[in-house]
């Protein structure tokens, strides 16, 4: 029974064998990084500090990928448990003495100010992985039923924050674990009913303006100075950049102001008024050739723990893309999720790179199939 | 203890690879099937997900591309207008009747303001803050639309200057130049300048005028408004790129303004102010004309009011003082007042009725104080009960007979009376450079018929041959038929305008009256003759005209008509019993022998013509003689 041997570094050569990174994921992250940088560039009208900051987040962020690509899953995966109690009890902490504006998000250490909730966005999958790694695929019923409480616990905790936009990611991200570990379809059929039921639950739940931006994304004219103004402005600043753009540092509509957060939330439309439909599609592009990356090293991993996680973690990246593009074209309400690898901001931006981090680590360490 | 822990790590490690020893763990073939399917339909998902994402972001940046360009563009680029500097007015001699004088808007933008309290104390420190002012700030603060506070309006350079010494108290306030029109003598001339007001939805419908893109200011009326489109000139606009906030990043292209022509005016300023100082407190209009060109040297609508309170937004207190004024400051009595002309129609009645061969100078009627009309059981009465006697033309005309005109009305019949008072210009607009300009009323059957659905009866010829009844005419209409017989029935279209002046070289083009003469035939001149011998006696003639009493002007004659206009049918009970005087009036033509000038008078319940009206005429041409030399054009 035993087919496997424990290669480590075998296989592979040169620096990504040294460094246990994979450069088909590498390479096109950078060149998003560097668009982002281009693009904040632009759009605070030539702020090198804001630059220089962001050159900062996304160093420590490459530091932090080579970091935990070193380590073996197996220690990943011992130390999940561990790591998902912990943020939870962050969670609880951020609920009692948070800062920050409208919504509490941040936890202030002093040193350091970070969202407990962003690491989430990792431990999530981490310990669904985890547990499921040692149970036969698919997964007894019960199983299924521990794993949406793992979900559902920190999600409930992030909507009290109140997050509805990280909650629904990570409540999504769960989603997407349950799903490629695979069910019944008679359980998947129930599951949505169930969970459809839910929805006027949430709707009771939710904050008066978080309401408001639901309303405002099923009737965008009925509120066209509030929220339906960055819809309305981003569209505006996505379609006068036409087929070419309208050339770096040419972009009005972000520049001027018309486009809020141009740099963090609404950078793609930043970057889609001055490159274009060609430069979005080449953006996209990029991302969809790390998603099919990732899935493809899910598929060829050796055991449920890696293909589990590593094909999560590429379909949430995927899927912070389409949220957040999706936002600024109308697709969905504006709610708040960055772009992954450009939205300016230190939190996503690390977390991002641990999780490009734990799938090349998962990539590297795995066995190979003694023939 | 060291050895102790680390013995511990090392089982701890031990424990931890025989659980996850590679041999224990497996990976059954069906698991990694089953996993391989769930990732080939989630990267089905992935693409088609990126496949409709990459078809919206076509709709949105190729296909409706231009659309979203055109509000990229009209969200950042604004247009500023700049305005043109309209022309200066002046009169025949040269005298400034309208400029524009630079003021200051105090202004603030609100978000500048962080503490309203503290920004109204430290205002206190700087101006005079009355309660209004208070009350107008705090209704701006509040309006949401507005971006600037305005403070206070039209600062003149003296105020300027003494809030930019204290300006450092409160930095946020600005002095926002602007161009105000200025009307010197704004009363007396108020009926002639008209005045310069706001572009509102009147004036984008109304024909006369060319609106031009990014004009805020027109004139409203007079002269102001006849010649707006000379005076206004064309305004520019600067393109400016704005951010969100509205600042101004750049500016992208800008077109200068093209300033307005400067005009003159035939107007006698001083002429026009020595009028205005002799009548204002009295109702009614005056004119003087040259009846040689139509040029309009005084044109004074009585009482006048202060154009100068328009330029700047009038108050709507201020507005409906004016306009509930019992002494209608406000009507342009000139050419709008419709007046029974009385006894100044006989000349020109009298002039019809030799013309058409009805009577001749030496036809005698006998006046007995009363005048009696078939199917009348009252007669019509002259004005003196004692009578006449046996009165010709001349006569009648000096000594203004009713009864001897009662009887030529009679003869001549109202159909050839209304025909030829037409002729005199009665009845129709004089075209002259103002617009709303009244015809006045020259009745006969058709009209009768029409308007009161009657016949015309006899009584009412009767009534019409002493200028009563439904005969009205403007004081204009009765300077230009004055002009027509002191020329010998030659007329030009009476006109303010003397010349626009050229914007570069300042050369004048002066306005050509020629092209504006009419004639009216004459059939004998001798006819003219008797009317104007007539009208001479009637200041002359001491002791027998009705304004022989007048001292004499030094050096030269003039002639004359007075009329006493009944006006108890005019506004019956309607106002106070001053209202039911009659109303005076007086033509006249300056000197006898070569007409210069036509005075007309028509003071409102004023009583008789030769008391109250021409004293007034007598004053003008003794003034305009006097000041001959001066009041010659210096363009002329």
């Amino acid at each position: 029974m035993s087919d496997y041997i424990g290669g480590r570094r075998k296989p592979f050569s040169g620096l990504s064998a040294l460094l246990y990174i994979d450069a088909k994921l590498v390479i096109p992250i950078i060149i998003i990084t560097i668009l982002g940088l281009v693009t904040i560039f632009s759009s605070s009208s030539g702020n090198l500090d804001l630059v220089i900051k962001q050159l900062t987040r996304i160093t420590i962020g490459i530091i932090a990928m080579i970091f935990i690509a070193q380590v073996n899953p197996d220690n990943l995966k011992l130390f999940a448990p561990i790591l998902y109690i912990f943020t939870l009890l962050l969670l609880g902490l951020v609920l009692i003495f948070g800062v920050g504006n409208s919504a509490d998000r941040w936890l202030d250490l002093y040193f350091i100010r970070f969202q407990p909730s962003e690491l989430m966005k990792i431990l999530v999958p981490l310990m669904l992985a985890t547990f499921y790694a040692d149970k036969p695929l698919p997964p007894k019923i019960s199983y299924i039923f521990v794993a949406i409480l793992i979900v559902l616990v920190p999600v409930v905790m992030i909507m009290k924050q109140p997050d509805l936009g990280t909650a629904l990611l990570i409540g999504m991200s769960g989603a997407i674990t349950i799903l490629l570990a695979g069910m019944s379809f008679k359980f998947f059929l129930g599951s949505i009913i169930s969970a459809a039921s839910l929805l006027p639950i949430l709707w009771i739940n939710m904050h008066q303006y978080q309401k408001q931006r639901i309303l405002t994304f099923f009737n965008p004219e009925s509120d066209p100075l509030g929220s339906g103004y960055h819809l309305m402005q981003s569209k505006i600043a996505l379609g006068s950049g036409g087929f070419f753009g309208k050339g770096f540092f040419n972009g009005t509509q972000s520049k001027l102001g018309f486009v809020p957060e141009h740099s963090t939330d609404f950078i793609f439309t930043a970057f889609g008024e001055e490159f274009g439909y060609l430069g979005v599609i080449i953006l996209m592009s990029l991302y969809l050739f790390i998603a099919l990356r990732g899935l493809s090293i899910s598929i060829k991993s050796t055991d449920n723990f890696g293909r589990i996680l590593t094909g999560t973690l590429s379909l949430t990246i995927f899927l912070y893309v389409l949220v957040n593009v999706g936002m600024v074209i109308g697709f969905l309400p504006v709610v708040g999720a960055p772009l992954p690898f450009m939205s300016y901001g230190g939190t996503s931006m690390v977390t991002l790179f641990a999780t490009l981090g734990i799938i090349m680590s998962i990539k590297s360490h795995q066995r190979i199939l003694r023939k | 203890m060291k050895t102790k822990s680390r013995r511990d790590s090392i089982r701890k490690r031990k424990h931890i690879e025989e659980k996850y020893s590679w041999d224990r763990l497996s990976d059954s073939s069906d698991e990694r099937r089953s996993y391989k399917a769930r990732a080939l339909i989630a990267i089905v998902i992935v693409i088609s997900l990126f496949l409709v994402y990459a078809t919206k972001l076509y709709k949105v940046q190729v296909s409706n591309h231009e659309y979203y360009s055109v509000k990229s563009d009209s969200n950042r680029i604004k247009i500023r207008p700049i305005q043109a500097t309209r022309g200066i007015i002046y009169d025949r001699k040269g005298n400034i009747l309208a400029d524009n004088i630079s003021t200051f808007n105090l202004v603030v933008k609100k978000e500048l303001i962080s503490d309203k309290k503290d920004f109204l104390d430290k205002l206190g420190k700087l101006v005079n803050l009355d309660k209004n002012m208070t009350k107008s700030i705090n209704n701006q603060y509040k309006n949401r639309r507005l971006k600037d506070i305005t403070i206070i309006e039209d600062i003149t350079l003296d105020g300027y200057s003494k809030i930019a010494v204290d300006k450092y108290i409160l930095p946020i306030i600005e002095l926002s130049p602007k161009s105000k029109r200025r009307y010197m003598s704004p009363e007396a001339i108020a009926h002639v300048m008209g005045y310069v007001g706001k572009v509102s939805d009147t004036d984008i419908e109304s024909s006369v005028v060319k609106i031009h893109e990014g004009m805020t200011e027109i004139g409203k009326l007079g002269v102001e408004r006849f010649y707006q489109n000379i005076l206004s000139g064309q305004p520019g606009f600067e393109k400016l790129e704005t951010d969100a906030r509205g600042e101004v990043i750049r500016v992208l292209e800008k077109r200068e303004s093209i300033r307005g022509k400067d005009i003159v005016l035939t107007i006698d300023l001083d002429l026009q102010n020595f009028i205005y100082e002799r009548v204002k407190e009295k109702e009614g209009a005056v004119i003087v004309m040259n009846p040689n060109n139509g040029d309009i040297l005084a044109f004074v609508s009585f009482p006048g009011y202060d154009i100068n309170l328009f330029t700047k937004s009038i108050s709507t207190k201020q507005y409906s003082t004016l306009l509930n004024d019992i002494r209608k400051p406000l009507i342009n009595r000139v050419t709008s007042g419709q007046y029974p002309p009385g006894s100044t129609l006989k000349p020109f009645i009298g002039m019809i009725a030799l013309e058409q061969g009805i009577i001749d100078e030496n036809k005698l009627v006998n006046c007995d104080g009363a005048y009696e009309l078939d199917n009348h059981s009252r007669p019509f009465r002259c004005w003196n009960k004692e009578g006449h006697g046996n009165a010709n033309l001349s006569y009648a005309l000096t000594q203004s007979c009713d009864v001897f005109f009662y009887r030529v009305a009679q003869l001549t019949g109202i159909d050839l009376i209304s025909e030829h008072l037409y002729k005199y210009g009665f009845g129709q607009k004089t075209y002259i450079d103002l617009y709303g300009e009244k015809t006045g009323l020259v009745p006969d059957r058709k009209w009768k018929s029409k308007a009161k659905q009657e016949p015309w009866y006899p009584g009412e010829t009767l009534n019409v041959g002493i200028g009563q009844g439904y005969f009205l005419a403007t004081p204009m209409q009765l300077t230009l038929a004055t002009a027509s017989l002191a020329k010998d029935g030659n007329t030009y279209t009476p006109h303010f305008l003397f010349g626009d002046k050229n914007n570069k070289t300042s050369e004048l083009s002066i306005y050509d009256y020629e092209n504006n003469k009419f004639s009216t035939q004459v059939k004998d001149s001798h006819h003219l003759d008797i009317v104007k011998k007539a009208m001479w006696r009637v200041v002359n003639d001491r002791g027998v005209g009705t304004a022989s009493r007048l001292k004499k002007v030094k050096n030269i004659e003039f002639a004359g008509k007075t009329g006493t206009a009944q006006v108890y049918n005019l506004d019956k009970g309607k106002t106070g019993t001053k209202r039911l005087q009659d109303h005076a009036l007086f033509i006249s033509y300056a000197p006898f022998e070569s007409p210069e000038i036509v005075v007309t008078v028509v003071v409102e319940n004023g009583g008789g013509g030769s008391s109250t009206a021409a004293p007034i005429a007598r004053d003008i041409i003794e003034y305009y003689m006097d000041n001959k030399p001066t009041s010659v054009s210096m363009y002329e």
